[in-house]
């Protein structure tokens, strides 16, 4: 564990903090927001309009800064399909906002950095995730983008078919299973995206676990919603931890993707500077832990934004505008000695108003973070623990309320976890044999 | 048998004339045009219609027009004995019908190629029966004086003859404040003449809302306590003060107990906006700092951005003007002791407001308002024409001396200076520092002490017994091959051309007054039958 | 001045841009490089040469055009943009920018590549050639190769020079309606002969009507546009496209 305890960590501040190439600080005692603009339909007909496309939103972005006054910004764009199929095209993307974000810093002084979030183009139940040609595009885009982004991400794919068959039926099993094979995908995919990292002097950033946890997510829905119990999507963010953990174990330093919503527990875990997003993504979705997402964050973001006019501007400049006064608040409470306060409003916020929430403030996720390291045997063995001092910690927290359904749920899936056996092989085998069925599920991908 | 004569100052924004009695030697009666006959508001603009249609054509409308005008003066026809014209080489050129090649070109190289000779524009006596239709008797004697070179002629030989600058001691400029702004310097013995084309801003045309000196003008602006008052000309041609106006607010106007309607803007009306705007902050150059960047001087009257832009151009083109002059002659604009403010325009301006803009030289403290001298020259020359020889005289050394601005690098650069100070806002700190880079003499501060002499009484006849007349082709033509459908017209920048529909096919106008000219031509673009020459309308 | 407040909490831009981009900045950290640089800045061509002169005896030419002369101009680019330097300062760096690569060419024994080139007249017959001074000087700051045929030129040796030079644009300046008609003769001549670049024509006397009139014609409004127009030219925009860009 980096952190003693829970009461050490804060937003601002990690223990691990990364500095880009032209010195901006991540984790180093100030919040800094994360603007991510997406690209409008139509406008990835081709290069050139790609290009306009992301100068506008960039440009718009950088210029608010100056405008109101922002010291430092990040600004990440999510590759579309075409930019990660394309090499040249994510590159040109990078070098132009590398080439904005020079003239900023040339006329103004202005801090800013670039993260290039790969797409992976890798359909788990359609390719293989190693050998397939998309599989390459993947690494090609990363060394392309690796010439002039400040840092690099990506949001793999391993084990989304088991995933996404598992979490309809309310599978734990395997929802456990779809996470050990991200993990062993991150395994085979981080160590190669750090190799181009380190050859480029970029920053090789992070995951997460928003292809399974954040779907289970978005399907748990809100309070009118009963798809999905919200004590299932916890027990998936808490397990998630085990694969997200695997980028900074092959060497990523952080920060962290903004829609890894188990970032405090990786955070609790291994000291790296994380971007987080809450209230300000509602313009992409919803989430019940909209304030307590700022608890412990060093990158303040948005998930996405596409293009628009907006009375105040465009979107990116709008967005750019919230989160950065959202970082200025936070640094404001840091400058007057109030963070702890002010940190204590964010988490009290949304303590009880989900599951959700409640796993992911500081001292429960303090908590899942030591079952983790406390059993990190395995990609298994560390994921059960994690579900299981997660489900421990919901249970004993009677301010924590459940419907009637949300707490049958929660007591089988943990009766049902208790039951799995003991050791990864074993249930690796037993989750081979009875998720082969499943379309497009090829255990080659995993090495497997 | 009463015995008159008649003075014609050609200009290139309008003719003005006056009958003269020639026994008692006073003038009876005078009238001015609101335009030029031809097409277009500046020399080249007239130049070049008068190659195109042929000089022949040119001449032909500008008799046309004189003619009108004569009738306008309203004197026996009979009892006219001589006509004597005064004016640039370029307007002598048209009326006479003579080569304007070398005027159209100033390039060696061109004349060269084109077998054009440069002329020599001497002084002449013509008789009436020369000028194909001009409604004069056929010995009435037409008195031509010369020219001295392609851009400097009788106008500027007037411009000193009247002036008598040559004869005082003191280092002075005279300029004649016109479409071509002559300007003079005279220091040491010596006449340095010069020609600075500083466009039609400075009488009133190429300003949106622009028009020459006549009724219903506004020619100047004064800044009171309750805002800023406005001089408009009456129908006398007398400037009468008006109401009283704020720039910010269109039509937000405080009553006064005038009813004078203004319905435009003059050259020095022009002036006087530019200092009171600039002196109160409305204008920080290049922009109108109002709300919407406009200044509003009544319904429909109004000054923009491009205005000052262009009044700017005009401005500069002036103080680069005197500046080359007095760097070329080894002096000091400070040097110059008296200015002698000369045509309609300088008449008209209130000097302090011309020197608070540069249209004077700043630290000049004696001005002379010499009124219209190409006027009162040709008056000269009608009541006694032996004053040919003296011009004459004056033309040989003039020759010696003239200066062209065009080609010298001096006005280049400063030129440029002037053009960054209105166009780009560069402060005159920066202008006068770059005079030293450049090595030159100093532009000083406006010291604005000036003692004002008015010496127009030769030209009184202008502000008294004046018909103003629109020259103006109004008649239908009829064009074969017109579908009506009225491209033209909904293509034509200042709506000059009326369309009407007769029995047998469309017949179309174009009113000269307000025509373009040959640059424009968007008419002949817009047609689409290809049937539309602009020319038709002109011969 | 830092724009950064002492907590880092906001930045005054507002203040920093008042203190900071109103100033002359630097261009390099070698000193070699920012004296050239400086003398470029200040305008000051003989100095330049000097200057030059000297350092050329320590340094490799290109080295001095690269690192010294260009990111001098390019310093007073920018400070003509944001308008604290004007027309004719810029004017002067230009000059003493050329001065300095001049004797730098020589050193080298060659000329200097440049981004492109452009041939530049004022119509035959007409001598008002101040709009050519202000765009011959513009376009050598840019780094275009300026063809600069002066004033009066006969329309057949504007076509020979195209023939000759190959030029990515051709600009025309007129103050008189009478010389500007040389304009549409040699636009139909580049055309004849399959030379369709951009004809960029502006002065005095020159309207937007007239030039839009015929093919390959583009209206310069102002002369401070040209190196723009010519950065499009570059970029491989045709006549129509930048006419569509800069006319309207």
């Amino acid at each position: 564990m980096a952190y003693g305890s829970y009461k050490e960590m804060m937003f601002g501040t990690a223990l691990n903090p990364v500095t880009t190439k032209n010195g901006l600080a991540i984790g180093a005692g100030l919040v800094i927001p994360e603007i991510v603009p997406h690209p409008r339909p139509g406008s990835e007909k081709t290069l050139k309009s790609l290009l306009r496309e992301f100068e506008r939103a960039n440009e718009d972005a950088l210029e608010k800064c100056i405008v109101v006054g922002f010291p430092s910004i990040v600004i990440e764009n999510e590759h579309v399909f075409q930019m990660t199929d394309n090499a040249d095209w994510g590159m040109e993307i990078a070098l132009q906002t590398s080439d904005q974000i020079n003239e900023y810093y040339n006329k103004y002084g202005l801090k800013a950095a670039y993260r290039a979030t790969i797409a992976d183009i890798r359909k788990p139940d359609m390719v293989d995730m190693r050998t397939s040609d998309r599989a390459q595009k993947v690494i090609n885009a990363f060394e392309a983008c690796g010439k002039h982004a400040d840092i690099l991400s990506i949001e793999s794919m391993g084990g989304k078919e088991i995933f996404d068959y598992s979490i309809i039926r309310n599978d734990i099993e395997g929802l456990l299973f779809a996470v050990i094979l991200k993990g062993l995908d991150m395994q085979w995919l981080w160590k190669q995206i750090v190799a181009i990292a380190d050859k480029n002097k970029c920053i090789a950033g992070g995951d997460t676990n928003c292809s399974q946890a954040n779907t289970a997510m978005f399907m748990a829905g809100g309070y009118l919603s009963k798809d999905v119990p919200q004590t299932l999507a916890a027990l998936c963010r808490a397990m998630g931890v085990s694969s997200s953990l695997v980028a900074y174990e092959c060497g990523a330093s952080g920060p962290g993707k903004d829609c890894a919503y188990e970032n405090p527990i990786i955070k609790a875990i291994t000291g790296i500077p994380i971007s987080t997003e809450g209230k300000t993504s509602a313009c992409a979705h919803m989430d019940l832990c909209g304030n307590v997402m700022a608890a412990v964050c060093d990158l303040w973001a948005n998930e996405a934004v596409e293009y628009h006019e907006m009375f105040g501007g465009t979107t990116p400049a709008v967005f750019a505008e919230i989160l950065g006064y959202d970082a200025a608040a936070m640094n404001s409470s840091i400058q007057l000695g109030y963070q702890k306060e002010y940190q204590a409003c964010l988490i009290n916020s949304d303590r009880y108003r989900s599951p959700h929430g409640f796993i992911l403030c500081p001292d429960n996720a303090w908590e899942i973070g030591k079952s983790i390291v406390e059993n990190n045997q395995s990609y298994y063995s560390r994921a059960k623990a994690a579900a299981l001092k997660c489900s421990e910690l919901m249970r004993n927290d009677q301010q924590l309320r459940f419907s009637a359904y949300e707490s049958v749920s929660l007591n089988t899936f943990t009766k049902e976890i208790e039951q799995l056996p003991d050791n990864e092989p074993d249930f690796i085998d037993k989750c081979l044999s009875k998720f082969t069925k499943v379309h497009g599920f090829n255990p080659a991908s995993y090495g497997l | 048998m009463k015995q008159y004569g008649i003075a014609l100052d050609l200009g290139t924004s309008g003719i003005r004339a006056q009958a003269v009695d020639l026994d008692e030697g006073n003038v009876i009666s005078a009238v001015i045009s609101t335009n030029h006959p031809l097409p277009g508001f500046n020399v080249t603009d007239h130049l070049h219609f008068a190659l195109e249609s042929g000089g022949e054509n040119a001449q032909n409308i500008i008799i046309r027009a004189i003619n009108q005008i004569i009738e306008g003066l309203a004197i026996p026809q009979s009892n006219i004995i001589k006509l004597a014209v005064c004016g640039n080489p370029i307007q002598l050129a048209l009326f006479q019908g003579t080569e304007i090649r070398d005027l159209a070109f100033s390039g060696i190289e061109k004349l060269r190629s084109m077998n054009v000779e440069v002329q020599h524009r001497d002084a002449q006596i013509l008789s009436a029966s020369c000028f194909p239709n001009l409604q004069l008797p056929p010995n009435c004697k037409i008195i031509i004086p010369p020219a001295v070179c392609h851009e400097v002629g009788a106008d500027a030989i007037a411009l000193i003859l009247q002036t008598e600058m040559h004869k005082h001691e003191e280092t002075s400029i005279a300029i004649d404040f016109g479409t071509n702004a002559e300007i003079v310097l005279f220091h040491n013995g010596i006449l340095k003449s010069a020609s600075a084309a500083a466009g039609a801003a400075i009488e009133g045309k190429q300003i949106q809302c622009g028009m020459l000196a006549a009724p219903g003008a506004i020619s100047d602006i004064e800044h009171t306590m309750d805002g800023y008052q406005l001089t408009v000309l009456n129908s006398d041609m007398l400037p009468e003060k008006g109401r009283i106006i704020n720039f910010s607010y269109p039509g937000n106007d405080l009553e006064s107990n005038t009813e004078l309607l203004p319905i435009g803007i003059t050259g020095t009306g022009t002036v006087a906006i530019m200092k009171e705007a600039m002196g109160n902050g409305l204008i920080s150059l290049p922009d109108i700092c109002t709300e919407d960047k406009m200044l509003h001087l009544g319904k429909d009257i109004f000054f923009t951005n491009n205005d000052v832009k262009e009044a700017g151009k005009a401005f500069g083109a002036i103080r680069a003007g005197y500046f080359t002059l007095c760097q070329d002659a080894g002096i000091s604009v400070e040097d110059v002791q008296i200015i002698y403010m000369a045509g309609a325009s300088g008449t008209y301006v209130d000097p302090v407001k011309a020197q608070k803009v540069g249209l004077i030289p700043p630290a000049v403290e004696k001005v002379v308002r010499a009124g219209n001298t190409s006027l009162a020259m040709a008056r000269q020359l009608v009541i006694d024409e032996t004053h040919l020889d003296e011009m004459t005289r004056m033309a040989n050394d003039m020759r010696k001396n003239y200066f062209s601005l065009a080609a010298s690098e001096i006005f280049k650069k400063v030129f440029i200076l002037e053009l960054s100070y209105w166009l780009e806002g560069m402060p005159m700190t920066i202008y006068r520092n770059l005079l030293k880079v450049y090595r030159f003499r100093d532009m000083p501060e406006i010291q604005g002490k000036l003692n004002i002499v008015n010496d127009f009484n030769k030209d009184s006849g202008i502000t008294t017994y004046t018909n103003s007349i629109t020259i103006r082709k109004n008649e239908d033509v009829e064009i074969s091959g017109c579908t009506l459908c009225m491209k033209c017209q909904a293509g034509c920048p200042v709506n000059a051309i009326s369309v009407r529909a007769s029995p047998l096919s469309p017949a179309i106008s174009v009113d000269g007054s307000l025509c373009l000219g040959i640059t424009c031509k968007r008419c002949e673009r817009a047609c689409l039958e290809n049937v539309f020459k602009l020319l038709d309308f002109f011969n | 001045m830092n724009a950064h407040d002492s907590n880092n909490i906001f930045s005054r831009y507002d203040l920093f841009i008042e203190t900071n981009s109103n100033k002359v900045q630097r261009v390099s950290n070698d000193e070699l490089s920012q004296k050239i640089a400086e003398c470029v800045i200040e305008g000051n061509e003989d100095e330049t040469e000097r200057v030059v002169k000297e350092i050329i005896k320590k340094k490799k030419p290109m080295d001095i055009i690269n690192s010294g002369l260009i990111p001098g101009m390019k310093e007073v680019s920018r400070l003509w943009e944001v308008g604290v330097y004007f027309l004719p300062q810029v004017i002067l760096s230009s000059d003493a920018m050329i001065a300095g690569i001049r004797l730098c060419e020589e050193k080298l024994g060659m000329a200097i590549e440049k981004k492109a080139r452009v041939v530049t007249h004022t119509a035959e017959g007409d001598i008002h050639d101040i709009g050519q001074v202000i765009v011959n000087a513009l376009l050598n700051a840019s780094g275009f190769e300026v063809i600069n045929l002066g004033a009066d030129v006969p329309t057949e040796k504007v076509i020979e020079s195209c023939l000759i030079y190959k030029p990515i644009m051709v600009t025309g300046t007129a103050l008189m309606t009478t010389t500007m008609t040389a304009f549409p003769k040699i636009a139909a001549r580049l055309k004849q002969l399959n030379m369709n670049i951009p004809f960029v024509c502006g002065g005095g006397a020159v309207t937007e009507e007239y030039v839009t009139g015929f093919d390959l014609g583009i209206w310069g409004k102002e002369a401070s546009q040209a190196p723009a127009m010519a950065e499009d030219a570059l970029k491989g925009l045709s006549w129509d496209e930048m006419r569509k860009k800069w006319n309207g």
